[in-house]
């Protein structure tokens, strides 16, 4: 969500009221003294009487909404709106920060104050449903930071060295984050050529930052002096914390464990960048498992907040507060996870893009797919996002080593659409531009793929689209909480916001769930069972069904 | 004074291009103002009065005066209300000619909106001082979002439908589909119009006018010099203008200005709604159409949608005719402003030289309705009421 600040507004001189006002976050409208009725805009001179008798008075900041549209390219969602005031003027305003797609005529909304460039803020509305949403949004981000242990807080704090091993795109990200909070880094890698790739990107970089104006050059030249590149594993013996993140293969990280554990100081924390494998397989290939944990970045590891804690069944206690004291240090939000497939973000992600690959065979278009989730509040579209991250190609690989035939997939490959990489994927993009445009040789291809599945195409509407693509992601969430992979279902909401990009004025895939109430979501996933299991209520919803109970409090066996 | 019989419109031209690539603005005035002499007859030294709005470049008509060679003026209105401006130019020449202020009077629009890339603006329009900007600071203040509020308020109100908006574009389209010039000649449906990608809820791209360049010119002159040319007459029987705006925050979006000055224009014309047999009505959206044909009295407010459905406003097909051009939303809107055009095309049917696919059969009462400016906003709304004698 943007927090780009709003250019700021030319102040005229008997305005002057109002913006000092309006900078201690009060709205203040005119009254006539002469005729009583309040005008706004204000202005010195009653436009009903004419009289100079004016008053500024301060109003409730309460309103309805009398009609409004949406900006559909907007960088926040955005409903321009009039609003009627409680004080009476309809106003020409805009609705902010909420779900815009829900709104109504005759909803109540909420002023809201927006940064300007020249700090004096303006006023806009948005809505009391997005303002609860914010506020869970905040406190389950808070309840992540809650309660670390003070000890492993202090040795955190007081570490400074750090070992990588894995010179790749994830080890450089790592190394990004560990610089930014203070650590010497020793970057190691078996070849000598990704070292110093790796030490022209992480430069390049660094001297990024100082052109952005995010540091100094001062401070690049000093973060720069932190690194320190090897190919010998013993490097990392003064190492306080060691991050693993070589390619994502069991046999190769246990290998690599094993050779960490050798060389590592017996007080190091050692932890895995795993996306997908059982840490405490990992954590078997050294001689103490207890102090091996997972610790999942999510990429570009630079920029995105969300960091999930693994702990394997032998993970100490110890290693679980160090990694949550870590996230702190690095203003990450760290979030502890059992092991499971695809923690507690993947998971989610999976169930839905699993409907999304059936949902273009039987019947939508990527579009409408894309579309119905941008409308939902999610940043970008589940094949936006596969076009952009390379997914087509990944999932190829992947099908080459396990031997797995997907027709649509393997022709998109064989036809180069990769995704912007190739200017094709699930969309085409003009040359140098990013805009996904419809490609008439998808909509072509999938007809075929439908054709080839047996599958008769459908037209699908939008609210059954955003059911079969939202409710199997609660459903996983249901049954995170009830394996006690997640400490509380707040987490699972925790983790969509930092890491995926759930919109704050929605509050998180479980709050999102209590908005709709179990017993709802019960019968919607049962109105859609023919579409498999993944519409199978988890035992937790019919639970809370039959209760009435939220999911949010749910306590976890965690 | 009634104006009714005391002006004739003797010559009309629109440009033929919708996109103007290495033509100026000026020479774009100047191209319709000879077009529109031509067919009168007349010539520049017999122009005493000129009209045009703030994209003519320079100083209020000063410097296209020059620029033209009227060196005749005796009379000059560079009245600027957005689309409506040229109905309102076409009232006050009639009111000037009336007075004796003028004998000949010009009216000019010419823009180039689309090969300057300058979007859906007016040109020539300095906003920068206007004292409720700051109160709507971050609010994008686009014609597109305001016109589609009046569309959701519409629907929330009355529960016209998008398909009901639609057939506005259907029809209008039906209409282009003969005329060489247009922008858009494809015949669309219903389905077409609801399928184009949402702009601004309610509206889809369908449901909004083209952006053009180009223009048109209108010449007006007295009864006597009329009666010499050699076009058939199209008498002005009735005008009106009226204004409305936000009021402070007292407004009612359902209804515009259209309201009062269709009013004075039926009233000095001496007819009703039942004696017109087509209109040109403007449509910069298709809710623009529905809204107006509620004030102006064809319909019951709040049925507007109901009227237009299933082909109401094609000719040969429904009750009403209209924009027989194609209109704003498929032939032309040049300079984003589209009063013009609806003058033009008026003229042309009560001249009866419309296109024969859409000429309307008896064509002795017409009229013409331009809405300009921001529907939820500042907006005038101008009725003109032709005859064919």
């Amino acid at each position: 969500m943007s927090t780009k600040l709003f250019p700021s507004p030319t102040q005229f001189p008997e305005d002057k009221p109002y913006w000092d006002a309006a900078r201690e976050h009060r709205l203040l409208t005119k009254k006539c003294n002469a005729c009583g009725a309040v005008h706004h805009y204000p202005r010195p001179r009653c436009p009903f009487c004419g009289s100079a008798d004016t008053a500024w008075i301060e109003a409730s900041g309460k309103g309805v909404i009398y009609t409004y549209t949406i900006q559909r390219r907007a960088p926040r969602p955005t409903a321009p709106a009039i609003i009627e005031l409680a004080e009476g003027p309809r106003i020409t305003t805009a609705v902010v920060d909420a779900d815009v797609h829900a709104l109504k005529i005759g909803d109540e909304v909420e002023v809201t104050w927006m940064p300007t460039e020249n700090g004096t803020p303006i006023p806009l509305f948005t809505t009391p449903a997005a303002q609860s949403a914010r506020r869970h949004a905040a406190a389950a981000l808070a309840a992540t930071a809650a309660a670390i242990d003070p000890a492993q807080a202090a040795r955190v704090g007081q570490m400074s060295r750090a070992a990588v091993v894995g010179a790749g795109n994830m080890g450089m990200g790592i190394t990004q984050c560990l610089l930014m909070a203070g650590f010497h880094v020793t970057l190691i890698d078996q070849f000598e050529a990704s070292l110093e790739r790796a030490r022209g990107l992480l430069v390049k970089a660094l001297e990024h930052g100082v052109t952005r104006g995010k540091w100094s050059a001062e401070e690049a030249a000093a973060r720069a002096a932190r690194i320190t590149y090897s190919t010998q594993m013993s490097d990392l013996s003064n190492a306080e914390l060691v991050i693993e993140a070589v390619w994502e293969q069991l046999a190769l990280k246990q290998e690599v464990f094993a050779a960490i554990d050798k060389h590592a100081h017996p007080d190091a924390v050692l932890g895995s960048n795993t996306s997908s494998l059982d840490i405490d397989l990992i954590a078997g290939a050294t001689r103490n498992p207890e102090r091996v944990i997972g610790l999942h970045f999510f990429s570009p590891a630079h920029v995105m907040r969300l960091l999930e804690i693994v702990r394997g069944p032998r993970t100490s206690e110890a290693a679980v507060h160090a990694a949550r004291a870590l996230a702190q240090r690095m203003n990450k939000v760290g979030v502890v996870v059992g092991v499971c497939v695809g923690f507690a973000g993947n998971r989610l992600m999976l169930a839905r893009e699993r409907q999304a690959a059936r949902l273009i065979l039987e019947g939508a278009q990527p579009q409408q797919v894309d579309r119905v989730l941008t409308e939902f509040g999610l940043p970008m579209g589940t094949f936006e996002l596969q076009d952009m991250a390379g997914g087509i190609e990944i999932g190829y690989r992947r099908r080459q080593e396990t031997g797995e035939k997907n027709w649509l997939m393997d022709r998109f490959f064989e036809l180069g659409r990769l995704g912007q990489k190739t200017g094709k994927g699930y969309y085409r993009y003009e040359p140098g531009k990013r805009t996904p445009l419809v490609d008439p040789e998808v909509t072509a291809l999938l007809k075929e793929a439908s054709e080839r599945a047996g599958i008769t195409r459908r037209a699908i509407s939008d609210e059954e689209l955003r059911d079969r693509l939202i409710l199997p992601m609660i459903n996983e969430g249901a049954k995170l909480i009830e394996e006690g992979i997640v400490e509380r279902a707040s987490d699972i909401d925790a983790v969509w916001l930092s890491g995926f990009g759930w919109p704050t004025w929605k509050g998180g895939p479980m709050y999102w769930a209590d908005t709709q109430g179990a017993a709802n979501l019960l019968a919607r996933m049962n109105a859609l069972a023919a579409h498999g299991d993944a519409f199978k209520p988890a035992a937790l919803i019919e639970k809370l069904a039959r209760e009435g109970g939220r999911f949010l409090d749910t306590t976890t066996t965690a | 004074m009634s104006i009714n019989g005391k002006a004739y419109i003797a010559g009309i031209y629109e440009h033929p291009l919708r996109r103007a690539d290495g033509v100026s603005t000026a020479q774009l005035h100047a191209d319709v103002a000879h077009g529109a002499l031509a067919d009168a007859g007349l010539t520049l030294d017999d122009v005493d009065g000129y009209f045009c709005g703030a994209e003519a470049p320079g100083l209020g008509g000063l410097t296209m005066a020059e620029y033209l060679g009227l060196n005749k003026l005796r009379h000059i209105d560079s009245t600027e209300t957005g689309g409506s401006s040229y109905l309102i130019h076409l009232r006050h020449a009639a009111q000037a000619i009336a007075a004796g202020h003028c004998n000949v009077a010009l009216i000019t629009l010419a823009d180039r909106p689309l090969a300057a890339a300058a979007g859906t603006g007016l040109a020539g329009v300095d906003r920068s001082a206007m004292p409720n900007l700051p109160y709507s600071a971050g609010v994008p203040g686009i014609p597109m979002f305001a016109y589609a509020m009046v569309a959701k308020r519409h629907m929330h109100e009355f529960g016209t439908t998008s398909e009901q908006l639609a057939w506005v574009k259907v029809a209008a389209s039906h209409h282009a589909q003969h005329n060489p010039h247009a922008f858009r000649r494809e015949v669309v449906t219903v389905e077409d119009v609801l399928s184009s990608p949402m702009v601004a809820d309610p509206l889809h791209r369908m449901d909004c006018c083209v952006v053009t360049d180009g223009g048109g010119a209108i010449v007006v002159t007295r009864p006597e010099i009329a009666r010499q040319l050699k076009r058939p007459l199209v008498k002005l029987a009735g005008a009106g203008e009226a204004v409305k705006h936000p009021n402070g925050g007292r407004v009612d979006l359902t209804y515009s200005a259209g309201v009062m000055s269709g009013k004075a224009a039926f009233e000095e014309a001496g007819v009703t709604v039942d004696d017109i047999t087509y209109a040109s009505l403007y449509d910069s959206f298709t809710i623009t159409v529905i809204i107006q044909l509620e004030d102006l009295g064809f319909c019951k407010r709040g049925e507007g949608g109901r009227f237009v459905a299933d082909g109401n406003l094609i000719s040969g097909v429904g009750r009403l005719p209209f924009n027989t051009d194609g209109g704003g939303l498929c032939n032309n809107h040049p300079g984003n402003k589209g009063g013009m055009t609806k003058i033009l095309e008026a003229v042309r049917q009560c001249r009866g030289e419309a296109h024969p696919a859409v000429q309307v059969k008896d064509h002795h009462t017409v009229l013409a309705h331009a809405t300009g400016g921001m529907l939820t906003g500042h907006h005038a709304s101008s009725t003109v009421i032709l005859q064919a004698e």
